[in-house]
C-alpha cells in the first residue's frame, strides 16, 4: 500500500513540475529568445533609414514601464514588447530615397509613409510564430478619436512614440504639451496620464533630451 | 527484415505463453505504450518530418524488462509498443503506414539482439544489485542502439538514395550519448520491478516521462523560434523591392553541398539559414542602385559593397545566429584575396562563406537572382555554361573543393529531374 501511495505522490509531483516548466518557464524564455531575434529587424530599419525609424530600445524600456503602470497583463506586455521591435518592419518596402530625404516630403510620399503600419502588419501576419502581434503592429499609430476602442497597448505605443520623437527632435517640454493638447482627440487620456507620470518619475521630464543618453541608449 | 522479425517473434512467444505471465505482461505493455504515446518521438532526421524514422523512447524500459523477465518478454513488449504507437502516429501525422511496420521490424531485431546479449551476461530473475547485472544492462542498451541505428541508417539511405556511409556517420555519433542517458533510467526501472513490482514502474516512469516531455517541449519551441526568425528574414528580403525569389533555391543548394562536404547535420542547418539570410544587408541599401541596369559608378559600387558587413551587423545581436555572422560578412571574399570587404586569403575565409559564395554566384549566373528584371549587362547563362564559369574561376574567384562538390550536386539534381520528367511523360 505504501508503495502505491509513494508512487502516486512522486508521479503527481513530477507532473506539476512539468506543468510549471511548460506553462511558465518555457514561455518566458521563449519570449526572451523572440525578442533577441526580432531586435535584429528593428536594427535593420534603423540602418536603412539612417536612424530615423525603427529605433527600439528607449521606446521598449519606457513602454514596458508605462504598461506596468497601466496594469496590463503579462501577455499584453509581451505582445507590446514584440510590437516595439516589429512596428516599422514595413519600412523595408518604402523607397530608400523617401526614408532618407533631407528635404520635406511630398504629399504622395507622406501618404506612402503613412501606410507603413499596414505593410508591417502584413509581413508579421505571414509568420505563424508572430501572427498574434500583427493587430497591435497595425494599430501602432492609432488615433484615439478614430478608434477609441482599440487596445490600450496600441494607444500606448501611438502616444509614446510621438512623445519620444518630439522630445528627441525638439524638447521634452514641447513633447509633453503636444501630448496634453491631444488628450481625447489624438491620444487616449488614461495613456497620456500614465506616460507623463512615468516620464516624471524617471526624471526624463524637463531635461534636454536631444542630448540625453537615456533616450538613445 | 520482416520475415526474420516474424520468426523471432514466434520463437520468443512460446515460453511467454508457457510461463503464464500474461497478466503482468499486459500491465507493463499498457503502461509502456501509454508512455510512448504521450511522447513526441525523437526524430532522427528532423528536416524530413514526413519520413517517420525514429528512435523509440521506450528503449530503456524494454531493456530493463528483458533483463528482469527474459529477452522474449522484451522483444514482445517492443514489438507491441512500436506497432501501436506507429499506427497511432500514422493516423495523427499522416505518415505512410509502412513506416510503422518498418519501425516495428527494426525494433524486434534490435530488441532480440540486445535482450539475448543481456541474458547471456545476466540470467533473468537474479538480483539487480550486482556488477554483472550493471554490465549486462549497459551492453544490452548499447547493442540495442547500435543495431537499431544501423538498421535505421540502411533504411534512410535506401529511402533517400544517399550513401550509407554518410548517414551512418551522422547517426552513429549519438549512440554513446543515448546509452549514457538511458542507463540510469533503465537501471531504475529494473530495480523498481524487482523491489515493488509493476506499481513501482509508475513511480519511475512518470517522472522520467515528465523530464523527457520537458525536453521535447523546449526543443519544439526552439525549432518554432528558428522558423520564425528564418521566415522573418526571408519575408523582409522579399518585401524589399530588389531581392528576387532566389534565396530559397540558394539555401537548398547550399544545404545539399554542405551535406556532401560531410559537415555535421546542425552545421548543415545553419548553412541553410545563413544562405537564406546572406543578402539581408542589401535591404538596407538604396534599391535604385541595386536595380540599376547600367554599370555602377565607383561611389555606387562602394555603396553596394557595404552589404555583407551590414548583414552581419543586423544579425550580430542575435545570440543563436552568432555562428553565421562571419559567414554572411565574408560571402563576397575570394580565395585569391581579391574579394570584399577585407580581401582575405583562402585560409582566412570560413568554408561556409566560400560555399555560399559559389552557390550564390551560380544562381545569379543562371538568372535566378532577379527573374523579373532584364539586366542589360548580363545575359542569363545555361546550367552548363554557369558550371563552366565556376570551373574557370575555381581556385581564384571560387573555392576549388566547393566547386567540385557543387558540380556533383548539380549533376545529381539534373539526373533526378530527368528521371522525374521521363516518369511523368510515361
Amino acid at each position: 500500500m505504501h508503495n502505491i501511495i509513494w508512487s502516486i505522490v512522486v508521479a503527481i509531483g513530477s507532473l506539476m513540475a512539468l506543468a510549471y516548466y511548460a506553462f511558465v518557464v518555457v514561455p518566458a524564455r521563449l519570449h526572451r529568445l523572440h525578442c533577441e531575434g526580432v531586435r535584429a529587424f528593428a536594427r535593420l530599419i534603423e540602418l536603412r533609414s539612417g536612424g530615423r525609424y525603427g529605433q527600439a530600445e528607449p521606446l521598449r524600456t519606457l513602454a514596458l514601464a508605462v504598461a506596468q503602470r497601466l496594469g496590463l497583463p503579462t501577455r499584453e506586455q509581451r505582445l507590446l514588447e514584440l510590437a516595439v521591435y516589429l512596428r516599422d518592419i514595413g519600412m523595408v518596402a518604402i523607397p530608400y530615397h523617401t526614408l532618407n530625404k533631407s528635404t520635406p516630403l511630398t504629399e504622395a510620399e507622406r501618404a506612402l509613409l503613412a501606410r507603413h503600419p499596414e505593410i508591417s502588419a502584413s509581413i508579421v501576419e505571414q509568420i505563424p510564430g508572430l501572427r498574434q502581434v500583427a493587430p497591435l503592429v497595425h494599430l501602432h499609430h492609432v488615433v484615439y478619436q478614430e478608434q477609441p476602442n482599440a487596445p490600450l497597448s496600441a494607444h500606448l505605443l501611438s502616444a509614446l512614440e510621438d512623445w519620444l520623437r518630439l522630445a528627441r527632435e525638439h524638447s521634452s517640454d514641447l513633447a509633453t504639451s503636444i501630448l496634453r493638447q491631444g488628450v481625447g482627440t489624438r491620444y487616449h487620456p488614461q495613456v497620456v496620464a500614465a506616460i507623463l507620470e512615468e516620464v516624471h518619475q524617471q526624471g526624463l521630464y524637463g531635461r534636454d533630451l536631444a542630448r540625453s543618453a537615456a533616450l538613445w541608449l | 527484415m520482416g520475415l526474420a522479425s516474424a520468426v523471432l517473434l514466434a520463437w520468443a512467444g512460446v515460453p511467454l505463453v508457457q510461463q503464464h505471465q500474461l497478466g503482468a505482461f499486459a500491465a507493463i505493455v499498457a503502461l509502456a505504450t501509454a508512455a510512448e504515446l504521450l511522447l513526441v518521438r525523437y526524430p532522427l532526421r528532423p528536416e524530413y518530418p514526413d519520413r517517420g524514422v525514429w528512435l523509440s523512447v521506450s528503449t530503456p524500459v524494454v531493456i530493463a524488462i528483458a533483463l528482469t523477465y527474459g529477452w522474449q518478454f522484451g522483444v514482445w513488449l517492443d514489438a507491441i509498443i512500436s506497432l501501436i504507437a506507429g499506427l497511432v502516429m500514422t493516423q495523427l501525422k499522416g505518415t505512410r503506414p509502412r513506416w510503422a511496420f518498418i519501425n516495428t521490424a527494426q525494433s524486434i531485431l534490435s530488441a532480440a539482439a540486445a535482450g539475448y546479449t543481456a541474458a547471456l551476461l545476466h540470467p533473468p530473475y537474479l538480483s539487480m544489485l550486482s556488477l554483472r547485472s550493471g554490465g549486462a544492462l549497459v551492453a544490452g542498451l548499447a547493442i540495442y542502439l547500435l543495431v537499431n541505428t544501423v538498421l535505421v541508417s540502411i533504411t534512410i539511405s535506401i529511402a533517400e538514395s544517399t550513401r550509407l556511409g554518410w548517414v551512418l556517420k551522422q547517426t552513429i555519433s549519438s549512440v554513446p550519448r543515448d546509452v549514457a542517458l538511458m542507463v540510469p533510467i533503465s537501471f531504475l526501472v529494473a530495480l523498481m520491478l524487482q523491489l515493488q513490482g509493476v506499481v513501482g514502474l509508475l513511480g519511475v516512469l512518470v517522472p522520467y516521462l515528465a523530464l523527457r516531455q520537458a525536453f521535447v517541449i523546449w526543443a519544439r519551441q526552439q525549432a518554432l523560434y528558428h522558423q520564425t526568425i528564418r521566415s522573418l528574414g526571408f519575408l523582409v528580403q522579399r518585401a524589399h523591392p530588389y531581392t528576387g525569389g532566389h534565396l530559397q533555391r540558394v539555401a537548398q543548394w547550399a544545404r545539399r553541398v554542405a551535406e556532401r562536404l560531410g559537415l555535421p547535420p546542425e552545421r548543415c542547418e545553419l548553412v541553410y539559414e545563413a544562405a537564406l539570410l546572406h543578402d539581408l544587408g542589401k535591404t538596407v541599401l538604396d534599391e535604385r542602385i541595386l536595380n540599376k541596369p547600367a554599370r555602377l559608378t565607383p561611389e555606387e559600387w562602394e555603396h553596394v559593397k557595404k552589404h555583407p558587413q551590414l548583414g552581419a551587423e543586423i544579425l550580430s545581436d542575435t545570440p543563436f545566429l552568432s555562428q553565421i555572422v562571419p559567414w554572411i560578412a565574408l560571402h563576397h571574399e575570394r580565395p585569391d584575396g581579391k574579394g570584399y570587404p577585407f580581401g582575405l586569403n583562402s585560409d582566412q575565409i570560413p568554408l561556409e562563406a566560400r560555399l555560399i559564395a559559389v552557390v550564390d554566384a551560380f544562381d545569379a549566373m543562371i538568372g535566378g537572382e532577379a527573374p523579373n528584371q532584364k539586366r542589360l549587362h548580363r545575359r542569363p547563362l545555361s546550367i552548363e555554361e554557369a558550371i563552366a564559369e565556376l570551373e574557370r574561376g575555381a581556385g581564384t574567384q571560387f573555392d576549388a573543393q566547393v566547386v567540385d562538390v557543387f558540380k556533383q550536386v548539380v549533376h545529381e539534381w539534373q539526373r533526378q529531374r530527368e528521371q522525374h520528367t521521363s516518369k511523368a511523360s510515361k
